[in-house]
């Protein structure tokens, strides 16, 4: 599936590049640009890249701006 | 004629939708054409074009109750890589468009606007019919297997 369609950006090219590395969306965006054109694209681009990094068994950190400010939050695979 | 706020509100929810819908059958559409899936491209671009004619009929009703259809916003479009990729994600979107016609259609019952009501019941038969037919291909896919299905669709 295309997460990004301004970058033409799939769900299987963020899954690799996971596994090269990627484990945040400031990756996705300097990799890809996800999110720096329309920013549609966050709320799915940010599901596949947290399912993604879940499947490794990694923690995921998860940043989240809101309107008190940034929410840091680490969940733990289970 | 003054429309009622929160009606006009889940119109232009409803209408939202439909600008999405109209979009991502559109382009599903002609991609199937570009691999020459001529049947599937068909089929798909008139459900865009139906979903443009619903979105006229919002439209004009949100003018008539003296709101503004806000077509500036749209949602996020869910494009298929693979055939059968895109007919899942087309059935993914109807069924949520049908969730969000039936809350308007109880917010306007609630609110009493029973012409509003009776316009998205409309639109509501015609999307099950759509989602029945999405149904349909998802399932002829697992039993006849996707390259006898794409076959039919040359």
């Amino acid at each position: 599936m295309y997460v990004c369609l301004c970058k033409g950006v799939t769900d299987k090219q963020i899954q690799r590049a996971v596994d090269q590395g990627a484990r945040t969306m400031r990756d996705l965006r300097q990799e890809f640009g996800v999110g720096s054109q329309c920013g549609k694209c966050t709320c799915c681009a940010r599901d596949v890249l947290h399912d993604a990094i879940h499947a490794r068994k990694e923690v995921v950190h998860i940043h989240v701006p809101s309107p008190q400010g940034q929410l840091d939050v680490d969940i733990a695979y289970s | 004629m003054r429309g009622n706020s929160t009606v006009l509100a889940a119109l232009n929810k409803v209408l939202t939708r439909k600008l999405t819908a109209i979009n991502q059958y559109f382009l599903h559409a002609r991609m199937f054409k570009n691999w020459g899936f001529n049947e599937l491209n068909e089929r798909i671009y008139k459900a865009s074009i139906k979903e443009m004619k619903h979105a006229d009929e919002v439209i004009e009703r949100i003018l008539l109750l003296d709101g503004l259809p806000n077509l500036q916003e749209l949602g996020k479009l869910y494009i298929g890589e693979e055939p059968k990729e895109m007919l899942r994600l087309d059935d993914k979107l109807q069924s949520e468009d049908i969730r969000y016609i039936r809350d308007a259609i109880s917010t306007c019952e609630a609110e009493k606007d029973f012409v509003s009501r009776h316009m998205l019941a409309e639109i509501l038969e015609q999307q099950e019919e759509h989602q029945d037919w999405l149904d349909t291909q998802c399932s002829l896919i697992d039993t006849i297997g996707i390259e006898n299905y794409l076959q039919r669709q040359l």
